[in-house]
Protein backbone atom coordinates (compact mmCIF):
# COMPACT_ATOMS: atom_id res chain seq x y z
CA UNK A 1 0.00 0.00 0.00
CA UNK A 2 2.79 2.36 1.02
CA UNK A 3 4.76 1.33 -2.06
CA UNK A 4 1.83 2.04 -4.39
CA UNK A 5 1.26 5.41 -2.72
CA UNK A 6 4.88 6.42 -3.31
CA UNK A 7 4.71 4.98 -6.85
CA UNK A 8 1.62 7.11 -7.53
CA UNK A 9 3.30 10.26 -6.20
CA UNK A 10 6.44 9.49 -8.24
CA UNK A 11 4.32 9.01 -11.36
CA UNK A 12 2.60 12.39 -10.76
CA UNK A 13 5.95 14.02 -10.10
CA UNK A 14 7.50 12.52 -13.28
CA UNK A 15 4.46 13.68 -15.29
CA UNK A 16 5.27 17.26 -14.31
CA UNK A 17 8.90 16.94 -15.41
CA UNK A 18 9.36 19.05 -18.54
CA UNK A 19 12.32 16.95 -19.66
CA UNK A 20 9.96 14.00 -20.11
CA UNK A 21 7.86 15.91 -22.64
CA UNK A 22 10.94 17.26 -24.36
CA UNK A 23 12.31 13.74 -24.82
CA UNK A 24 8.90 12.48 -25.92
CA UNK A 25 8.72 15.28 -28.48
CA UNK A 26 12.14 14.38 -29.89
CA UNK A 27 11.24 10.68 -29.91
CA UNK A 28 8.06 11.45 -31.87
CA UNK A 29 10.04 13.64 -34.31
CA UNK A 30 12.65 10.87 -34.75
CA UNK A 31 9.97 8.23 -35.41
CA UNK A 32 8.18 10.45 -37.92
CA UNK A 33 11.53 11.41 -39.53
CA UNK A 34 12.01 7.72 -40.39
CA UNK A 35 9.41 8.37 -43.10
CA UNK A 36 11.71 10.99 -44.64
CA UNK A 37 14.76 8.72 -44.33
CA UNK A 38 12.82 5.93 -46.04
CA UNK A 39 12.34 8.19 -49.07
CA UNK A 40 16.12 8.48 -49.41
CA UNK A 41 16.68 4.74 -49.55
CA UNK A 42 16.75 2.43 -52.54
CA UNK A 43 14.78 -0.73 -51.82
CA UNK A 44 12.87 -1.66 -48.69
CA UNK A 45 11.50 1.57 -47.19
CA UNK A 46 9.54 -0.22 -44.48
CA UNK A 47 12.76 -1.68 -43.08
CA UNK A 48 14.17 1.83 -42.55
CA UNK A 49 10.97 2.93 -40.79
CA UNK A 50 11.08 -0.15 -38.53
CA UNK A 51 14.79 0.28 -37.75
CA UNK A 52 14.59 4.01 -36.99
CA UNK A 53 11.30 3.64 -35.10
CA UNK A 54 12.49 0.86 -32.81
CA UNK A 55 15.85 2.57 -32.27
CA UNK A 56 14.08 5.83 -31.34
CA UNK A 57 11.86 4.08 -28.80
CA UNK A 58 14.94 2.42 -27.31
CA UNK A 59 17.26 5.46 -27.27
CA UNK A 60 14.72 7.99 -25.98
CA UNK A 61 13.38 5.46 -23.50
CA UNK A 62 16.90 5.02 -22.09
CA UNK A 63 17.34 8.81 -21.92
CA UNK A 64 14.02 9.16 -20.06
CA UNK A 65 14.94 6.40 -17.60
CA UNK A 66 18.39 7.86 -16.98
CA UNK A 67 17.57 11.58 -16.85
CA UNK A 68 14.49 11.22 -14.65
CA UNK A 69 15.67 8.20 -12.64
CA UNK A 70 18.96 9.76 -11.59
CA UNK A 71 17.28 12.81 -10.06
CA UNK A 72 14.40 11.03 -8.30
CA UNK A 73 16.07 10.06 -5.01
CA UNK A 74 18.63 12.87 -5.16
CA UNK A 75 15.89 15.52 -5.35
CA UNK A 76 14.27 14.16 -2.19
CA UNK A 77 17.59 14.33 -0.36
CA UNK A 78 18.56 17.70 -1.82
CA UNK A 79 15.19 19.34 -0.99
CA UNK A 80 15.21 17.60 2.41
CA UNK A 81 11.71 16.20 1.76
CA UNK A 82 13.20 12.79 2.57
CA UNK A 83 13.10 13.74 6.28
CA UNK A 84 9.33 14.12 6.16
CA UNK A 85 8.97 10.81 4.38
CA UNK A 86 11.35 8.78 6.54
CA UNK A 87 9.93 10.18 9.76
CA UNK A 88 6.73 8.33 8.84
CA UNK A 89 6.42 4.57 9.47
CA UNK A 90 7.97 3.88 6.09
CA UNK A 91 10.78 1.43 5.42
CA UNK A 92 13.56 2.68 3.20
CA UNK A 93 13.10 -0.36 0.96
CA UNK A 94 9.47 0.66 0.43
CA UNK A 95 10.61 4.15 -0.51
CA UNK A 96 13.05 2.80 -3.12
CA UNK A 97 10.56 0.28 -4.53
CA UNK A 98 7.86 2.96 -4.70
CA UNK A 99 10.17 5.33 -6.58
CA UNK A 100 11.18 2.51 -8.92
CA UNK A 101 7.61 1.41 -9.69
CA UNK A 102 6.50 5.03 -10.19
CA UNK A 103 9.17 5.59 -12.79
CA UNK A 104 8.50 2.22 -14.41
CA UNK A 105 4.86 3.24 -14.75
CA UNK A 106 5.90 6.57 -16.31
CA UNK A 107 8.16 4.75 -18.78
CA UNK A 108 5.41 2.27 -19.55
CA UNK A 109 3.05 5.10 -20.51
CA UNK A 110 5.78 6.78 -22.59
CA UNK A 111 6.69 3.49 -24.33
CA UNK A 112 3.02 2.89 -25.15
CA UNK A 113 2.67 6.41 -26.60
CA UNK A 114 5.88 6.13 -28.66
CA UNK A 115 4.83 2.66 -29.87
CA UNK A 116 1.43 3.99 -30.92
CA UNK A 117 3.03 6.69 -33.08
CA UNK A 118 5.40 4.08 -34.52
CA UNK A 119 2.71 1.49 -35.25
CA UNK A 120 0.37 4.07 -36.80
CA UNK A 121 3.17 5.31 -39.06
CA UNK A 122 3.97 1.71 -39.98
CA UNK A 123 0.30 0.99 -40.65
CA UNK A 124 0.17 3.76 -43.26
CA UNK A 125 2.99 2.00 -45.14
CA UNK A 126 2.04 -1.65 -44.82
CA UNK A 127 -1.74 -1.32 -44.24
CA UNK A 128 -1.57 -3.95 -41.53
CA UNK A 129 -0.81 -3.90 -37.82
CA UNK A 130 2.65 -5.38 -37.34
CA UNK A 131 2.12 -7.21 -34.06
CA UNK A 132 5.59 -8.75 -34.16
CA UNK A 133 6.97 -5.28 -33.46
CA UNK A 134 5.43 -5.55 -30.01
CA UNK A 135 7.88 -8.35 -29.15
CA UNK A 136 10.83 -6.04 -29.74
CA UNK A 137 9.08 -3.17 -27.91
CA UNK A 138 8.24 -5.38 -24.91
CA UNK A 139 11.90 -6.33 -24.50
CA UNK A 140 12.99 -2.72 -25.03
CA UNK A 141 10.69 -1.91 -22.10
CA UNK A 142 12.28 -4.70 -20.04
CA UNK A 143 15.68 -3.12 -20.77
CA UNK A 144 14.27 0.25 -19.65
CA UNK A 145 13.08 -1.33 -16.39
CA UNK A 146 16.60 -2.55 -15.68
CA UNK A 147 18.14 0.81 -16.58
CA UNK A 148 15.62 2.54 -14.31
CA UNK A 149 16.79 0.36 -11.42
CA UNK A 150 20.41 1.24 -12.26
CA UNK A 151 19.59 4.98 -12.43
CA UNK A 152 17.89 4.84 -9.02
CA UNK A 153 20.82 2.85 -7.62
CA UNK A 154 23.32 5.55 -8.62
CA UNK A 155 20.88 8.28 -7.60
CA UNK A 156 20.81 6.84 -4.06
CA UNK A 157 24.41 7.86 -3.36
CA UNK A 158 25.56 10.21 -6.14
CA UNK A 159 24.74 13.47 -7.88
CA UNK A 160 22.41 13.47 -10.93
CA UNK A 161 25.23 14.32 -13.36
CA UNK A 162 27.50 11.53 -12.16
CA UNK A 163 24.56 9.13 -11.90
CA UNK A 164 23.59 9.91 -15.51
CA UNK A 165 27.14 9.24 -16.68
CA UNK A 166 27.30 5.97 -14.71
CA UNK A 167 23.90 4.84 -15.95
CA UNK A 168 24.71 5.61 -19.58
CA UNK A 169 28.06 3.80 -19.14
CA UNK A 170 26.12 0.83 -17.75
CA UNK A 171 23.91 0.86 -20.87
CA UNK A 172 26.94 1.08 -23.14
CA UNK A 173 28.73 -1.75 -21.31
CA UNK A 174 25.53 -3.78 -21.47
CA UNK A 175 25.46 -3.55 -25.24
CA UNK A 176 29.17 -4.25 -25.68
CA UNK A 177 29.83 -6.92 -23.02
CA UNK A 178 29.38 -9.70 -25.60
CA UNK A 179 32.78 -8.65 -26.94
CA UNK A 180 34.34 -10.14 -23.81
CA UNK A 181 33.45 -13.60 -25.12
CA UNK A 182 35.78 -12.99 -28.05
CA UNK A 183 38.55 -11.88 -25.67
CA UNK A 184 38.06 -14.96 -23.46
CA UNK A 185 38.49 -17.24 -26.48
CA UNK A 186 41.84 -15.58 -27.24
CA UNK A 187 43.10 -15.71 -23.64
CA UNK A 188 45.17 -18.49 -22.15
CA UNK A 189 43.78 -20.39 -19.16
CA UNK A 190 44.66 -18.73 -15.88
CA UNK A 191 43.64 -16.02 -13.45
CA UNK A 192 43.16 -13.42 -16.20
CA UNK A 193 40.83 -15.65 -18.13
CA UNK A 194 38.87 -16.60 -15.03
CA UNK A 195 38.47 -12.92 -14.17
CA UNK A 196 37.31 -12.17 -17.73
CA UNK A 197 34.83 -15.07 -17.52
CA UNK A 198 33.46 -13.74 -14.24
CA UNK A 199 33.03 -10.24 -15.67
CA UNK A 200 31.45 -11.71 -18.79
CA UNK A 201 28.78 -13.37 -16.64
CA UNK A 202 28.44 -10.55 -14.12
CA UNK A 203 28.31 -7.54 -16.42
CA UNK A 204 24.88 -6.87 -17.93
CA UNK A 205 24.15 -8.31 -21.36
CA UNK A 206 21.51 -5.98 -22.75
CA UNK A 207 21.69 -7.77 -26.09
CA UNK A 208 19.46 -10.37 -24.41
CA UNK A 209 16.66 -7.81 -24.78
CA UNK A 210 17.51 -6.91 -28.36
CA UNK A 211 15.06 -8.55 -30.75
CA UNK A 212 15.02 -5.67 -33.20
CA UNK A 213 16.95 -7.48 -35.97
CA UNK A 214 14.80 -10.59 -35.70
CA UNK A 215 11.44 -8.79 -35.90
CA UNK A 216 12.53 -6.41 -38.66
CA UNK A 217 13.86 -9.24 -40.85
CA UNK A 218 11.15 -11.69 -39.82
CA UNK A 219 13.65 -14.21 -38.49
CA UNK A 220 12.43 -17.04 -36.25
CA UNK A 221 13.09 -16.45 -32.54
CA UNK A 222 13.83 -19.57 -30.46
CA UNK A 223 11.02 -20.02 -27.92
CA UNK A 224 13.37 -20.47 -24.95
CA UNK A 225 15.03 -17.11 -25.38
CA UNK A 226 11.79 -15.25 -24.54
CA UNK A 227 11.56 -16.85 -21.12
CA UNK A 228 15.27 -16.81 -20.26
CA UNK A 229 15.74 -13.20 -21.38
CA UNK A 230 12.67 -12.17 -19.40
CA UNK A 231 13.91 -13.96 -16.27
CA UNK A 232 17.40 -12.53 -16.82
CA UNK A 233 15.95 -9.02 -16.86
CA UNK A 234 13.82 -9.66 -13.76
CA UNK A 235 16.68 -11.16 -11.73
CA UNK A 236 19.17 -8.49 -12.78
CA UNK A 237 16.67 -5.75 -11.88
CA UNK A 238 15.99 -7.45 -8.53
CA UNK A 239 19.74 -7.62 -7.87
CA UNK A 240 20.21 -3.90 -8.61
CA UNK A 241 17.20 -2.97 -6.49
CA UNK A 242 18.54 -5.14 -3.64
CA UNK A 243 21.88 -3.38 -3.96
CA UNK A 244 20.12 0.02 -3.93
CA UNK A 245 18.21 -0.87 -0.77
CA UNK A 246 21.44 -2.09 0.88
CA UNK A 247 23.20 1.19 0.06
CA UNK A 248 20.21 3.38 0.93
CA UNK A 249 19.66 1.66 4.30
CA UNK A 250 23.15 2.64 5.38
CA UNK A 251 22.89 6.31 4.37
CA UNK A 252 22.78 9.03 6.98
CA UNK A 253 21.00 12.17 5.87
CA UNK A 254 22.35 14.49 8.54
CA UNK B 1 24.35 9.94 15.88
CA UNK B 2 24.19 6.41 17.19
CA UNK B 3 23.45 3.88 14.48
CA UNK B 4 20.63 1.48 15.25
CA UNK B 5 22.16 -2.00 15.25
CA UNK B 6 19.27 -4.00 16.64
CA UNK B 7 19.19 -7.80 15.93
CA UNK B 8 16.14 -7.27 13.66
CA UNK B 9 18.07 -4.79 11.50
CA UNK B 10 21.09 -7.13 11.45
CA UNK B 11 19.03 -10.08 10.28
CA UNK B 12 17.33 -7.90 7.64
CA UNK B 13 20.76 -6.92 6.29
CA UNK B 14 21.80 -10.57 6.30
CA UNK B 15 18.66 -11.54 4.39
CA UNK B 16 19.31 -8.73 1.92
CA UNK B 17 22.84 -10.03 1.29
CA UNK B 18 21.46 -13.55 0.78
CA UNK B 19 18.90 -12.08 -1.63
CA UNK B 20 21.66 -10.27 -3.54
CA UNK B 21 23.77 -13.43 -3.80
CA UNK B 22 20.76 -15.46 -4.94
CA UNK B 23 19.70 -12.95 -7.61
CA UNK B 24 23.32 -12.56 -8.76
CA UNK B 25 23.72 -16.35 -9.08
CA UNK B 26 20.37 -16.53 -10.90
CA UNK B 27 21.13 -13.92 -13.55
CA UNK B 28 24.62 -15.37 -14.09
CA UNK B 29 23.11 -18.84 -14.59
CA UNK B 30 20.51 -17.35 -16.95
CA UNK B 31 23.28 -15.62 -18.88
CA UNK B 32 24.95 -19.01 -19.41
CA UNK B 33 21.58 -20.44 -20.47
CA UNK B 34 20.79 -17.65 -22.96
CA UNK B 35 24.26 -18.03 -24.48
CA UNK B 36 23.48 -21.64 -25.36
CA UNK B 37 20.45 -20.61 -27.43
CA UNK B 38 21.46 -19.96 -31.01
CA UNK B 39 19.67 -16.98 -32.52
CA UNK B 40 19.28 -16.53 -36.26
CA UNK B 41 21.33 -13.75 -37.72
CA UNK B 42 21.14 -11.72 -40.89
CA UNK B 43 24.38 -12.33 -42.85
CA UNK B 44 26.84 -9.61 -41.91
CA UNK B 45 24.30 -7.99 -39.61
CA UNK B 46 26.93 -7.34 -36.95
CA UNK B 47 28.73 -4.87 -39.19
CA UNK B 48 26.22 -4.00 -41.90
CA UNK B 49 25.24 -0.73 -40.23
CA UNK B 50 28.74 0.67 -39.82
CA UNK B 51 28.64 3.89 -41.82
CA UNK B 52 31.23 4.91 -44.37
CA UNK B 53 34.62 6.13 -43.20
CA UNK B 54 34.04 9.53 -44.80
CA UNK B 55 31.08 10.08 -42.48
CA UNK B 56 32.83 8.58 -39.47
CA UNK B 57 35.77 10.93 -40.02
CA UNK B 58 33.47 13.84 -39.13
CA UNK B 59 31.67 11.92 -36.42
CA UNK B 60 34.90 11.14 -34.54
CA UNK B 61 35.52 14.84 -33.78
CA UNK B 62 39.22 14.87 -34.56
CA UNK B 63 39.89 11.40 -33.13
CA UNK B 64 39.79 9.69 -36.51
CA UNK B 65 43.20 8.03 -36.02
CA UNK B 66 42.05 6.63 -32.68
CA UNK B 67 38.83 5.39 -34.29
CA UNK B 68 40.93 3.76 -37.05
CA UNK B 69 43.04 2.00 -34.38
CA UNK B 70 39.92 0.78 -32.57
CA UNK B 71 38.25 -0.53 -35.74
CA UNK B 72 41.52 -2.16 -36.86
CA UNK B 73 41.96 -3.93 -33.50
CA UNK B 74 38.36 -5.05 -33.59
CA UNK B 75 38.71 -6.20 -37.24
CA UNK B 76 41.70 -8.42 -36.38
CA UNK B 77 39.67 -10.17 -33.69
CA UNK B 78 36.57 -10.33 -35.89
CA UNK B 79 38.29 -11.82 -38.92
CA UNK B 80 40.21 -14.35 -36.84
CA UNK B 81 37.00 -15.81 -35.44
CA UNK B 82 36.18 -18.78 -37.69
CA UNK B 83 32.76 -19.29 -36.07
CA UNK B 84 31.44 -16.15 -37.80
CA UNK B 85 30.62 -17.74 -41.16
CA UNK B 86 29.73 -14.53 -42.98
CA UNK B 87 32.64 -12.48 -41.65
CA UNK B 88 34.14 -11.82 -45.08
CA UNK B 89 30.95 -10.27 -46.52
CA UNK B 90 31.94 -6.71 -45.64
CA UNK B 91 35.71 -7.04 -45.60
CA UNK B 92 36.05 -4.40 -48.30
CA UNK B 93 33.80 -1.99 -46.36
CA UNK B 94 35.66 -2.38 -43.06
CA UNK B 95 39.14 -1.79 -44.47
CA UNK B 96 37.86 1.09 -46.60
CA UNK B 97 36.59 2.71 -43.37
CA UNK B 98 39.99 2.34 -41.69
CA UNK B 99 41.63 3.75 -44.80
CA UNK B 100 39.27 6.75 -44.82
CA UNK B 101 39.84 7.40 -41.13
CA UNK B 102 43.64 7.12 -41.26
CA UNK B 103 44.88 6.93 -44.87
CA UNK B 104 48.57 6.74 -43.88
CA UNK B 105 48.15 3.80 -41.48
CA UNK B 106 49.90 1.09 -43.53
CA UNK B 107 49.29 -2.02 -41.40
CA UNK B 108 45.55 -2.33 -42.13
CA UNK B 109 46.16 -2.35 -45.92
CA UNK B 110 48.67 -5.18 -45.51
CA UNK B 111 46.50 -7.15 -43.06
CA UNK B 112 43.33 -6.54 -45.06
CA UNK B 113 45.01 -7.78 -48.24
CA UNK B 114 46.37 -10.82 -46.39
CA UNK B 115 42.91 -11.68 -45.01
CA UNK B 116 41.35 -11.16 -48.45
CA UNK B 117 43.88 -13.34 -50.29
CA UNK B 118 44.69 -16.03 -47.72
CA UNK B 119 41.45 -16.32 -45.73
CA UNK B 120 38.63 -15.10 -47.97
CA UNK B 121 40.29 -16.33 -51.20
CA UNK B 122 39.44 -13.04 -52.90
CA UNK B 123 42.65 -11.89 -54.60
CA UNK B 124 40.73 -9.22 -56.51
CA UNK B 125 39.81 -7.59 -53.21
CA UNK B 126 43.40 -7.94 -51.98
CA UNK B 127 44.59 -5.97 -55.02
CA UNK B 128 41.84 -3.41 -54.45
CA UNK B 129 42.92 -2.85 -50.82
CA UNK B 130 46.61 -2.62 -51.76
CA UNK B 131 45.91 -0.34 -54.74
CA UNK B 132 43.90 1.90 -52.41
CA UNK B 133 46.89 1.98 -50.03
CA UNK B 134 49.22 2.81 -52.91
CA UNK B 135 46.91 5.57 -54.16
CA UNK B 136 46.75 7.17 -50.71
CA UNK B 137 50.47 6.63 -50.01
CA UNK B 138 52.15 7.12 -53.40
CA UNK B 139 55.69 6.98 -52.00
CA UNK B 140 55.18 3.69 -50.11
CA UNK B 141 56.82 0.72 -51.87
CA UNK B 142 55.20 -1.87 -49.61
CA UNK B 143 51.83 -1.95 -51.40
CA UNK B 144 53.02 -2.75 -54.95
CA UNK B 145 55.50 -5.18 -53.39
CA UNK B 146 52.74 -7.08 -51.54
CA UNK B 147 50.49 -6.96 -54.63
CA UNK B 148 53.31 -8.35 -56.78
CA UNK B 149 53.84 -11.13 -54.27
CA UNK B 150 50.13 -12.07 -54.29
CA UNK B 151 50.05 -11.98 -58.12
CA UNK B 152 53.10 -14.22 -58.31
CA UNK B 153 52.39 -16.71 -55.50
CA UNK B 154 48.59 -16.92 -55.42
CA UNK B 155 47.51 -16.12 -58.96
CA UNK B 156 50.63 -17.20 -60.86
CA UNK B 157 49.91 -14.15 -62.96
CA UNK B 158 53.53 -13.29 -63.77
CA UNK B 159 52.66 -10.43 -66.09
CA UNK B 160 50.73 -8.68 -63.30
CA UNK B 161 53.45 -9.53 -60.76
CA UNK B 162 56.05 -8.00 -63.08
CA UNK B 163 54.01 -4.78 -63.34
CA UNK B 164 53.71 -4.47 -59.55
CA UNK B 165 57.39 -5.26 -58.94
CA UNK B 166 58.35 -2.69 -61.58
CA UNK B 167 56.25 -0.07 -59.75
CA UNK B 168 57.85 -1.06 -56.45
CA UNK B 169 61.41 -0.87 -57.85
CA UNK B 170 60.81 2.71 -58.96
CA UNK B 171 59.90 3.85 -55.45
CA UNK B 172 62.45 5.11 -52.93
CA UNK B 173 63.40 2.68 -50.18
CA UNK B 174 62.29 -0.42 -52.08
CA UNK B 175 64.45 -3.43 -51.09
CA UNK B 176 67.13 -4.57 -53.56
CA UNK B 177 65.61 -8.00 -53.91
CA UNK B 178 62.52 -6.53 -55.62
CA UNK B 179 64.59 -6.36 -58.81
CA UNK B 180 65.38 -10.05 -58.38
CA UNK B 181 61.66 -10.82 -57.97
CA UNK B 182 60.99 -8.75 -61.08
CA UNK B 183 63.64 -10.66 -63.06
CA UNK B 184 62.21 -13.95 -61.82
CA UNK B 185 58.68 -12.88 -62.84
CA UNK B 186 60.06 -12.10 -66.32
CA UNK B 187 61.56 -15.58 -66.46
CA UNK B 188 58.32 -17.23 -65.27
CA UNK B 189 56.40 -15.22 -67.84
CA UNK B 190 58.70 -16.64 -70.53
CA UNK B 191 60.46 -13.40 -71.43
CA UNK B 192 63.93 -14.99 -71.19
CA UNK B 193 65.78 -12.27 -73.11
CA UNK B 194 64.66 -9.43 -70.76
CA UNK B 195 65.07 -11.70 -67.74
CA UNK B 196 68.67 -12.47 -68.84
CA UNK B 197 69.43 -8.76 -69.23
CA UNK B 198 67.94 -7.95 -65.82
CA UNK B 199 69.78 -10.79 -64.05
CA UNK B 200 73.00 -9.73 -65.76
CA UNK B 201 72.47 -6.19 -64.50
CA UNK B 202 71.86 -7.54 -60.98
CA UNK B 203 75.00 -9.67 -61.25
CA UNK B 204 77.15 -6.77 -62.39
CA UNK B 205 75.86 -4.40 -59.70
CA UNK B 206 75.63 -6.96 -56.85
CA UNK B 207 76.78 -5.39 -53.58
CA UNK B 208 77.92 -8.70 -52.07
CA UNK B 209 78.98 -12.23 -52.97
CA UNK B 210 75.68 -13.76 -51.89
CA UNK B 211 73.68 -11.62 -54.31
CA UNK B 212 76.23 -12.35 -57.02
CA UNK B 213 75.80 -16.07 -56.43
CA UNK B 214 71.98 -15.81 -56.52
CA UNK B 215 72.17 -13.81 -59.78
CA UNK B 216 74.66 -16.31 -61.23
CA UNK B 217 72.32 -19.24 -60.45
CA UNK B 218 69.43 -17.43 -62.10
CA UNK B 219 71.58 -16.58 -65.12
CA UNK B 220 72.38 -20.29 -65.33
CA UNK B 221 68.67 -21.09 -65.15
CA UNK B 222 67.68 -18.53 -67.80
CA UNK B 223 70.49 -19.54 -70.18
CA UNK B 224 69.59 -23.21 -69.73
CA UNK B 225 65.94 -22.42 -70.48
CA UNK B 226 66.91 -20.56 -73.66
CA UNK B 227 69.40 -23.25 -74.78
CA UNK B 228 67.23 -26.26 -73.98
CA UNK B 229 64.37 -24.50 -75.77
CA UNK B 230 66.45 -24.16 -78.93
CA UNK B 231 67.75 -27.74 -78.60
CA UNK B 232 64.25 -29.18 -78.11
CA UNK B 233 63.04 -27.24 -81.14
CA UNK B 234 65.89 -28.70 -83.23
CA UNK B 235 65.18 -32.21 -81.88
CA UNK B 236 61.56 -31.77 -82.97
CA UNK B 237 62.61 -30.73 -86.49
CA UNK B 238 65.05 -33.70 -86.65
CA UNK B 239 62.19 -36.07 -85.79
CA UNK B 240 59.99 -34.51 -88.45
CA UNK B 241 62.73 -35.00 -91.02
CA UNK B 242 63.94 -38.52 -90.10
CA UNK B 243 60.97 -39.97 -88.23
CA UNK B 244 63.04 -40.65 -85.13
CA UNK B 245 64.83 -38.83 -82.32
CA UNK B 246 68.55 -38.15 -82.89
CA UNK B 247 70.85 -40.74 -81.27
CA UNK B 248 72.95 -37.92 -79.80
CA UNK B 249 72.88 -34.11 -79.81
CA UNK B 250 75.81 -33.95 -82.25
CA UNK B 251 73.39 -35.34 -84.90
CA UNK B 252 71.69 -31.92 -84.85
CA UNK B 253 74.96 -30.24 -85.99
CA UNK B 254 75.66 -32.97 -88.56
CA UNK B 255 72.18 -32.53 -90.05
CA UNK B 256 72.79 -28.71 -90.05
CA UNK B 257 69.83 -28.00 -87.79
CA UNK B 258 72.21 -26.21 -85.42
CA UNK B 259 75.51 -24.43 -86.16
CA UNK B 260 77.08 -25.72 -82.94
CA UNK B 261 75.90 -27.22 -79.69
CA UNK B 262 75.39 -24.73 -76.89
CA UNK B 263 76.96 -25.33 -73.48
CA UNK B 264 75.58 -24.28 -70.12
CA UNK B 265 76.97 -21.35 -68.12
CA UNK B 266 79.54 -23.63 -66.49
CA UNK B 267 80.73 -24.94 -69.91
CA UNK B 268 79.03 -28.32 -69.48
CA UNK B 269 77.05 -30.18 -72.17
CA UNK B 270 73.30 -30.48 -71.84
CA UNK B 271 71.96 -33.90 -70.91
CA UNK B 272 70.02 -35.58 -73.71
CA UNK B 273 67.66 -38.60 -73.50
CA UNK B 274 67.45 -40.23 -77.00
CA UNK B 275 64.39 -42.29 -75.98
CA UNK B 276 62.16 -39.30 -75.12
CA UNK B 277 64.03 -36.56 -76.97
CA UNK B 278 64.17 -34.54 -73.74
CA UNK B 279 67.01 -32.10 -73.10
CA UNK B 280 67.95 -30.92 -69.59
CA UNK B 281 70.65 -28.85 -67.92
CA UNK B 282 73.46 -30.86 -66.38
CA UNK B 283 73.07 -29.21 -62.96
CA UNK B 284 70.20 -27.94 -60.82
CA UNK B 285 70.87 -24.15 -60.66
CA UNK B 286 70.64 -23.99 -56.83
CA UNK B 287 73.13 -26.84 -56.39
CA UNK B 288 75.94 -25.32 -58.42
Amino acid sequence: MKITAIAGITFKEAKRDRILYLLFFFAAVAIITSRVLAILTVGDRVKIIKDVGLASISIFGVLMAVLIGTSLVYKEIDKKTIFTLLSKPLHRAQFILGKFLGLVLTLFVMTVLMSLIFLVLLYFHTFKVEWTMLVAIAYIFLELVLITAVAIFFSSFSTPILSSIFSLAFTLIGHLSWGLELLIKKMRAGAGRSAAQFFYLFLPDLENFNFKTEVVHGLPIPAGIYLYSFLYGIFYTAFILGLTILVFRRRDFI
Amino acid sequence: MIRNTSPAKGSAAFLLVIFLLATCASFMALKVKTDTIVRKRVPGSSIIYIPSGKFLRYATFGYSALAADAIYLWAIQYYSTPTIDDRFNYLDHIFAIISDLDPTYTDPYETGALIASAEAGDTGLAFKILDNGAAKNPGQWLFPFEAGHIAMMNLKNYDLAMQYFKKCMDLPGAPDFTKRLYANALYKKGDNETSWQTWLEIYNTAPDERTKKIASNHLYQVKSAMDTGRLKEAVGKFRERYGRFPAELEDLVRSRLLGKLPKDLDGQDYVYDPKSGDVKAATIPWKR
